[in-house]
Formats: C-alpha cells, sequence, structure tokens
C-alpha cells in the first residue's frame, strides 16, 4: 500500500513541477495561467488521492469519512480551480491584453 | 545617509540577535510560557469545561475577557469605517443607466431626469458595468452554501476541532463577499441590507455580553458559563461548554455582520449605490 501512495504522490509532484517550471518558462500572462490552472488541478488531485489511499489502511468507519472529506476538498477544487483560471484570464482580456505570438509571425 | 540607515539596521538587527540568546531553549519545560497557567490549561480543561479543544477553552473561558474586547475591537472596526466611509447626503450628480429589457434599449437618465421604477421592465446597470461571465456567476451560485455551511460546521465544531467563532464568520463574511463580487453589490444589498449587516455587528457583540450578564445574574461571577447550568439544568461543567458555545456564536455573528459591511463601504466608496 506505502508503495502505491508514494508512486501516485510522485505523479502529483511530477505535475506541480511542471506547472511551477511553465509559470517561470512559459513566455506571457495567457500560457503561464494556462500551465498554472491546469497542472496544479491535477497534481492535487494525484496528491489528495494518494493522502486518500493512506488515510484508508484500515476500513474502520473513521478512515473511511476521512478519506471521503479529502475527496471532497478535491471536488470542490476541481469546480472552483478553473473557475478562478477562468476569471483570471477574463480580466486580462478585459484589460486588452494581447495574446503573445511568435516574433515575425503575421499579426 | 543611506550608509548611516544601514548601519543603524544592522545595529538593531543585532541587537535582536544577540537577545535571542537569553531565549530559553526550544520546547524547553522550565521555560517561564510552560510553567505557570500552561500546565494548569493542559491537564484541568477537560474536567473544567469538558471541552476536548484547549484553545477554545482557553480563549473563550480562561481569558473570555480577552476575547469579549476583541469583539468589542472588530466591532469598533466595522463602525469606524461606518464612520469614516459612509457618505449620507445623496449626490445625484452622476447619470444613471437604465436597460429597458423589453425593447433591449440602455437609457441614460442625466442629473435630474425622472428615474423609474426598478420594475420587470427596467433593470438598473451600473455606469461602469462590465457584463459578468455566466460561468463565474453560475459557479460562485453553486458554491456560496456550501461555503456558508462549512462556516457554521467550523462555529459549532469548534469544540473538538480547530475552527471557532472568528474563523467562521469570516468564512460567512467571504461567502457574502463572492457573492457581491460574482453578481453585483445591489445584489448583494438586496439580501443583506446594510442596516441588517450593521445590526448584526452589535447582536453579536450583545450576545457575547448577555451571556456573561446571564451568569451574573444567576449568581456567579461575569463570564462564568457554570451559573447557566440552573436554566440549562445539566451540570455546571457541561453548562460550561454550552456557555463557550453561546459565545462563540456571538463572536460569528458580529464578525460576519463588520466584514460584510465594511466590505460594503469601502467597494462603493460609503455610497453602496454602485460598486464592484
Amino acid at each position: 500500500m506505502d508503495i502505491v501512495v508514494t508512486i501516485i504522490l510522485i505523479g502529483g509532484l511530477f505535475f506541480f513541477a511542471g506547472g511551477a517550471i511553465g509559470i517561470i518558462r512559459l513566455p506571457e500572462f495567457y500560457c503561464r495561467l494556462h500551465a498554472a490552472g491546469q497542472l496544479d488541478t491535477m497534481g492535487v488531485l494525484w496528491t489528495m488521492a494518494a493522502l486518500a489511499l493512506y488515510v484508508l489502511d484500515d476500513f474502520s468507519l473513521g478512515a473511511i469519512l476521512t478519506s471521503l472529506k479529502i475527496i471532497l476538498i478535491v471536488f470542490f477544487l476541481f469546480i472552483t480551480s478553473p473557475t478562478a483560471t477562468h476569471a483570471i484570464v477574463d480580466a486580462g482580456v478585459r484589460a486588452g491584453l494581447r495574446p503573445w505570438r511568435k516574433r515575425g509571425a503575421e499579426e | 545617509m543611506k550608509a548611516f540607515a544601514l548601519i543603524i539596521v544592522i545595529l538593531c538587527a543585532g541587537l535582536l540577535i544577540y537577545g535571542t540568546s537569553d531565549f530559553p531553549p526550544w520546547s524547553d519545560p522550565e521555560s517561564p510560557a510552560s510553567t505557570h497557567v500552561s500546565p494548569y490549561y493542559i491537564e484541568h480543561t477537560i474536567e473544567d469545561t469538558s471541552v476536548p479543544n484547549i484553545v477554545t477553552s482557553v480563549l473563550a473561558d480562561y481569558r473570555g475577557f480577552d476575547t469579549m474586547f476583541e469583539t468589542i475591537v472588530i466591532f469598533t472596526a466595522g463602525i469606524a469605517c461606518f464612520f469614516l466611509l459612509r457618505v449620507t447626503k445623496r449626490e445625484d450628480h452622476e447619470s444613471r443607466l437604465y436597460h429597458h429589457l423589453v425593447t433591449g434599449v440602455t437609457l441614460r437618465i442625466k442629473e435630474g431626469g425622472k428615474l423609474p421604477d426598478e420594475s420587470e421592465e427596467f433593470r438598473r446597470v451600473d455606469t461602469e458595468w462590465v457584463p459578468y461571465s455566466l460561468i463565474i456567476k453560475i459557479t460562485c451560485r453553486l458554491i456560496v452554501p456550501f461555503i456558508m455551511l462549512f462556516a457554521l460546521y467550523v462555529i459549532a465544531h469548534g469544540h473538538h476541532s480547530p475552527g471557532g467563532g472568528f474563523q467562521g464568520g469570516v468564512i460567512i463574511g467571504a461567502a457574502m463577499i463572492l457573492f457581491a463580487i460574482s453578481n453585483d453589490l445591489r445584489a448583494a444589498i438586496l439580501r443583506l441590507s446594510e442596516k441588517m449587516a450593521t445590526f448584526f455587528c452589535s447582536a453579536g457583540v450583545f450576545i457575547y455580553a448577555g451571556t456573561g450578564l446571564l451568569c451574573l445574574l444567576l449568581g456567579l461571577n461575569f463570564l462564568d458559563y457554570g451559573a447557566l447550568a440552573k436554566i440549562l439544568f445539566t451540570d455546571p461543567v457541561t453548562a460550561r461548554s454550552h456557555g463557550i458555545l453561546a459565545v462563540e456564536i456571538g463572536v460569528g455573528i458580529a464578525v460576519m455582520g463588520v466584514v460584510v459591511s465594511i466590505y460594503y463601504n469601502l467597494s462603493s466608496a460609503g455610497k453602496h449605490d454602485e460598486g464592484l
């Protein structure tokens, strides 16, 4: 069980690392938000799944309730995190920020 | 001048770092912080108040006066914001926009013009109106009830898990603010009016102080919840637990009212007319 949990945790950390690298390396606002929004949501899913499994070492009522709460966290994050990204992108569009283009590409 | 400032900073930092050498070692059982009252709290909380969460019992029972005046500080902050920002004089200098729903025409009614009533036909539109994204509106509508439910859980479950009145009140206030942001200020004021928010501010403090006064009337000290046993028909220890709950509810209501009323005043520059 511990091995499975570790593997899933490492998978989640992989996504988080990807998100962090994306925020630093990508050229501008929208691309960075893309990396941050998508990869963070996925990373949360994996790490939280690992935690839910880790808590569930015995199938007592308390353990099941705790892992249910963790799954609820994931559920709400899946609703709110993309919405937050959407709101920020919306604000960027309204403020008149143009998407990035490669230098030389036609407008 | 810059070098002089730097020297002062370095001297102060050196002094502070030198001061830390007099601190007791980390987690030293003989340190002053953990010799006088802390062991008493840790050992006697359950038998004194039957509250498993020591933090809550210290906050609301052993140091009830402190928390009461913290609540009053928050109340004062809300009232101060009200007095600083609220504009009572109506200034109808700006023109207003109305949307005629039947024809889809937006009307600008200038200063002094006759304003139509808010009805099925006319809907008021903010002057710097931005069409809110439907996604944000719907998601917030979906999320707000759950946030409020969680806040009630935080308030009611403060005895057993991390939580309490301050945190729960702030969460309810944040839910109201989220609603106000995702729709508009007028929609929020329609649901929780300014009067009601201000009423909640004082009602919370009143509940807290009233609980204390009730204990005084029942023959014990101010905020000595053991006295409530007479009207709750329980033993004094359980009555303390219930008294803490009553006080936490008061704190929650006060904090919620203050947070919401400060938001109303800040976001509309005191006009409560148009805003975020």
